[in-house]
């Protein structure tokens, strides 16, 4: 089912999500409802605890909610089994972690390409390429992780999740393995492309500036939406 | 792209490096090197046997008739096929001139038309129609190298055999037919017919083997002359030999060591599966965050199993490799040392059949042990990027995966019972195995589980060492399994071996005579038993009479069409030895029916060994038919007895009723016992007042298989020795699996103040344990194995020897000790900083 043209990209109805524990059931998400607009920003701040991961887990499609219902792009995440959910990440969803997790083995252009083969597509590799150039790293497509800089990792990682043009980008404290200057330099590369390729965002962080240079801000505290404003476009920053 | 996804991402996963599967490889490329040199070995040394044939055998086809030689219907027959040549063989005593020395001998006769095939070789060079002519009124013999070093003569000496005095022209250096068994008691001793009939030992009953070997005409056909043979003489008795069949018992015994041999290899194979499983676990464990990177990114189940599979069967492929040339190798690198007693001719080349056969074996059990963690792998879960970093664990793989892996399992089992040529032996070998990996696998699980429990024992070191035996991901299981396997085969060899040693070194000589006197004839018995009672110190312990005779029906089935069990076909080979008995002879114990009458006059009744009969599917009251010298006696079974073969005494596994072969001719069998001092001189009393008696000193006997058993036992404990390295690789495997959790085990630790020795004695303990509960279990069941293997298969007595087992017991404990040291010290000599700024 595909989304109508007047539907959110994102639509969280009262997910609830219970962890077991060698202490017994955790509550992480205690009825969580949320809408995302397709090309829109929002920054998810809270305390540590709060469940902001796990949510982001539950729209890639990486936990299932023990209630409730997400649906992104048309498509009801809970009606879709593993490998769709595969799939649907593939085609629909792009991830950036704050430890890179690039692939070891693989060169930056492989693993930029690597969602693109997943996909089947023939021009994986130039499509990588293009991307690693229009970012600054044409030269260093050769390259493996272990000989990249903390700040060049993420970039690449950036490369790999907005590659295949996904309609939603999660990303989980991007800068929080780097230090302040490559941290701003990462930022600005992640919203340019977002803004270029019109993706919906959804950045979790600790820092409140870079919070605000999204178009709105969803605070989570103990498993529930504690708040949920847009930032004025005079506080936004950069678009 | 020219290659699948799964292949390109698994080429890449490769350039990682392949540290992680080195023991991997050399687990696989060990069994399969043992199962390849094995099948290799015995394939060369079965075409030397094949491509020799005819010479081995004398000829295209070979009549063989004890206690006769063939009448002229039947020469005219075998003449008119071919070429024929005549050779006779029997047992004889050889003296000096001086009577100062005597040896044994076994003595070939030949014709002029000698040999049909191949060549003789002697030393000083000469034609052998030359050294064996008559000249000057004396025939020539030529004569082993080991008789000219017994009796200290030379060419050109005189020695005496029978009532002939003949002349040592030459040194037999080759003969091309010279398998007479597989332990020779007496040196060669080689003449001319016509000097065979001047020593006079040719006499009705002694036993005599003559050979009409038969040189086909071109475009003669065997088959065909055979089968001839066998409807225009179905009386003859002669035994018939076709060139493809010209060393039965050397088949026979290599058929057996190749079994044996291949069953270890695949016991490797298996001990090697579990470094395989554990290197692989090892491995996708440190690679569950790149799997859940490659499922955020869209990668489905398959995409990932497909991708390691990809990768483990390449890797694989090099350890199976590796293993194939080893295994090739393996005739170039043994034939040479082979003993240069075996008389085939092993031929070097590479065979494609033996090494086709390991590979297949390494690919299953690849697949055998790799799916599981391959399964579980792909199980990985993607948002276990999101969760704190625990130990990384393999789950349970899908029921899919599980019944692919009995699967393969059914088939390598399957394909180690097909491919062996006694396949109960490997049907039980494989349950065996399965059966122990089980017992290792539950008391390595009850050991994980006493640890658990041990509570919090005062000591820090002891506490983490208790700990480290069952934490997540522990390979103490694996290891104790594993090593424990290895080691059970090497200690049920070891003891077997001892036992065999001990029967052969120690207790056999107790109670065997001191020698086995063959063909005295039946006029001769009364001063035969007269002589051995006047001479002081000397006992007679018994004599019967001796014939010969071949079974040729069971229970009115023909032998060529009789099911016979593996182990009593020896019985169908050739003629046996045959007495007849008023009373049950010493050394045997009637287990079933009822020995005769000793007055008993009537139809023929016949005492079997039981282990035959059972072998046969003879039970009391069947019949077995006998030929012996061409008559064919058909006697009823009224008991069967058990044999204690060990005893030495004189037995015979047909004994036949008073008067059933009156009339047939005869030779005694005695057996004497006396001091050690007096055996030279009993010996010299004997043959110099029965020149046509042979003494078969039985030490040499004992010496002689005493030698066969051990060259025997070498290699197979060598082969043996393959099934402990690969657990030792697999304890190795798991040591440089663990080493990084080592590492920051022992940094942190020593951060909080642990010392070195703190440290060190922790691993230790952890090592020791496993290595002592490997080594405990590995003891018990290895002496199991060795009980039932003297006890039920060989039926010979056991004794249990604590040195073999403590030895055994003691170098285990203390490889599991230095490899848990060696890892250790590597541990504590690693930095810090790297591991705490990562962690």
């Amino acid at each position: 089912m595909s989304a109508a043209p007047t539907d959110p990209l994102v639509r969280v109805d009262d997910v609830h999500l219970t962890l077991g524990s060698a202490a017994g059931p955790v509550n992480v998400l205690r009825g969580v409802s949320l809408t995302i607009e397709a090309g829109e920003s929002v920054g998810l701040v809270g305390p540590s605890g709060s469940g902001k991961s796990t949510l982001m887990m539950v729209l890639g499609g990486l936990e299932r909610p023990s209630a409730g219902r997400v649906v992104i792009a048309g498509a009801d995440l809970g009606a879709l089994g593993e490998d769709a959910l595969a799939r649907f990440r593939r085609d629909t969803i792009g991830i950036v972690f704050q430890s890179f997790h690039l692939l070891p083995t693989m060169t930056a252009l492989e693993n930029v390409a690597i969602p693109l083969e997943l996909a089947g597509r023939g021009d994986a590799f130039a499509q990588a390429r293009s991307v690693l150039d229009a970012i600054g790293l044409g030269a260093r497509v050769l390259h493996y992780p272990s000989q990249l800089s903390g700040g060049e990792q993420q970039r690449v990682a950036i490369a790999r999740a907005f590659v295949a043009r996904p309609k939603l980008l999660l990303a989980d404290e991007p800068t929080g393995n780097l230090d302040g200057a490559t941290g701003r330099i990462v930022m600005d590369l992640l919203f340019r492309l977002r803004a270029e390729r019109g993706t919906a965002l959804l950045l979790i962080t600790h820092d409140h500036e870079l919070a605000r240079r999204c178009g709105r801000i969803v605070g989570l505290a103990d498993g529930r939406i504690a708040g949920d404003a847009s930032v004025p476009a005079a506080l936004a920053g950069a678009p | 792209m020219i290659f699948p996804l799964p292949l390109r991402l698994a080429m890449r996963e490769l350039r990682g490096g392949i540290a992680g599967f080195r023991i991997f490889m050399l687990c696989l490329a060990l069994g399969v090197a043992v199962i390849a040199g094995v099948g290799s070995l015995g394939a060369a040394i079965e075409a030397g046997l094949k491509a020799d044939s005819r010479a081995l055998m004398g000829g295209d086809v070979e009549f063989t008739l004890v206690l006769r030689t063939a009448t002229t219907d039947e020469l005219g027959y075998l003449e008119a096929a071919g070429q024929v040549s005549h050779v006779a063989q029997l047992r004889g005593m050889a003296r000096t001139s001086d009577g100062q020395n005597r040896s044994l001998i076994e003595i070939k006769s030949v014709d002029e038309a000698y040999p049909l095939y191949g060549s003789v070789t002697l030393a000083p060079a000469a034609a052998l129609a030359d050294a064996l002519a008559k000249r000057d009124g004396q025939w020539g013999v030529v004569v082993a190298p080991a008789l000219m070093d017994r009796l200290r003569i030379k060419p050109g000496d005189a020695i005496r055999i029978g009532d002939a005095t003949l002349a040592v022209r030459g040194g037999l250096v080759h003969e091309p037919d010279g398998i007479s068994g597989l332990i020779e008691i007496g040196p060669r001793v080689m003449m001319a017919s016509g000097a065979l009939a001047a020593t006079g030992l040719d006499q009705p009953g002694v036993l005599v083997n003559h050979s009409y070997r038969v040189k086909l005409a071109p475009g003669g056909d065997a088959a065909a002359m055979v089968a001839g043979a066998r409807t225009r003489f179905p009386d003859a008795g002669w035994r018939i030999r076709q060139f493809n069949n010209a060393a039965p018992s050397l088949q026979t015994l290599l058929d057996q060591m190749t079994v044996f041999m291949a069953l270890v290899g695949l016991a490797a194979l298996v001990v090697g599966g579990v470094g395989v499983g554990n290197a692989i676990s090892s491995y996708l464990a440190g690679k569950t965050e790149t799997i859940a990177t490659l499922k955020c990114l869209g990668a489905s189940r398959r995409e990932v199993f497909e991708t390691y599979l990809a990768e483990i069967l390449a890797l694989a492929g090099c350890g199976i490799a590796l293993g194939l040339v080893a295994g090739a190798a393996a005739p170039y690198v043994a034939v040479p040392l082979l003993p240069a007693a075996l008389p085939v001719t092993a031929r070097l080349a590479l065979y494609p059949a033996p090494l086709f056969e390991a590979a297949l074996f390494g690919l299953l059990t690849t697949l055998a042990f790799a799916l599981w963690p391959l399964g579980a792998a792909a199980e990985v879960a993607p948002a276990s990027l999101f969760r704190a970093k625990v130990e990384p664990l393999l789950g349970r793989p899908p029921k899919m995966t599980i019944a692919a892996v009995v699967a393969f399992c059914v088939l390598l089992a399957a394909l180690a019972i097909v491919t062996a040529p006694d396949r109960a032996t490997a049907s039980w070998a494989v349950l065996g195995t399965v059966a122990a990996m089980l017992v290792f696998r539950l008391a390595a699980m009850a050991l994980v589980w006493a640890a658990r429990r041990g509570g919090r024992p005062r000591y820090p070191s002891l506490r983490l060492a208790l700990a480290n035996l069952y934490r997540p991901g522990a390979p103490t299981a694996a290891v104790v399994a594993s090593l424990g396997l290895g080691l059970a085969v090497l200690v049920a060899i070891a003891l077997v071996e001892g036992n065999v040693a001990e029967e052969i070194d120690m207790r056999l000589p107790e109670r065997a005579p001191s020698f086995f006197f063959i063909d005295i004839q039946p006029d001769q018995v009364a001063a035969f038993d007269a002589l051995l009672q006047g001479m002081p110190g000397v006992v007679e312990e018994g004599r019967v009479p001796s014939l010969r005779g071949r079974i040729t029906r069971i229970n009115g089935v023909p032998v060529d069409k009789a099911r016979v069990a593996f182990d009593a076909r020896w019985a169908i080979q050739g003629e046996r030895g045959l007495t007849y008995a008023a009373a049950p002879p010493r050394g045997s114990r009637v287990v079933a029916g009822a020995w005769w009458p000793t007055d008993y006059h009537g139809e023929p009744l016949l005492s079997f060994d039981a282990d035959l009969a059972r072998g046969m599917g003879l039970a009391l009251g069947d019949t077995l038919t006998v030929n012996v010298l061409g008559r064919e006696l058909t006697a009823r079974i009224t008991n069967l007895r058990e044999i204690d073969w060990t005893s030495l005494g004189i037995n015979f596994a047909i004994v036949l009723s008073p008067g059933a072969l009156d009339g047939a001719p005869q030779t005694n069998i005695a057996t004497a016992r006396t001091a050690p001092e007096n055996e030279a001189a009993l010996e010299r009393a004997v043959i110099d007042r029965f020149p046509n008696v042979s003494a078969i000193a039985v030490k040499d006997a004992l010496q002689a298989l005493g030698d066969m058993v051990r060259a025997i036992g070498a290699a197979v404990t060598a082969v043996a020795a393959v099934a402990l390295a690969a657990g030792a690789l697999v304890l190795a495997g798991a040591i440089a699996a663990g080493h990084r959790r080592r590492v920051y085990d022992a940094i942190v630790l020593k951060v909080l103040g642990a010392t070195r020795r703190d440290v060190t004695l922790s691993f230790l303990i952890e090592y020791g344990l496993m290595g002592l509960a490997a080594a405990g279990l590995a003891a018990a069941i290895g002496t199991l194995a060795a009980w039932l293997l003297m006890t039920r298969v060989m039926h010979a007595p056991w004794s249990f020897l604590p040195g073999v087992v403590a030895a055994t017991v003691l170098a285990a404990t203390l490889v599991t000790l230095v490899a848990g040291y060696a890892g250790t010290w590597r541990a504590l000599g690693a930095k810090a900083g790297p591991y705490l700024r990562n962690e």
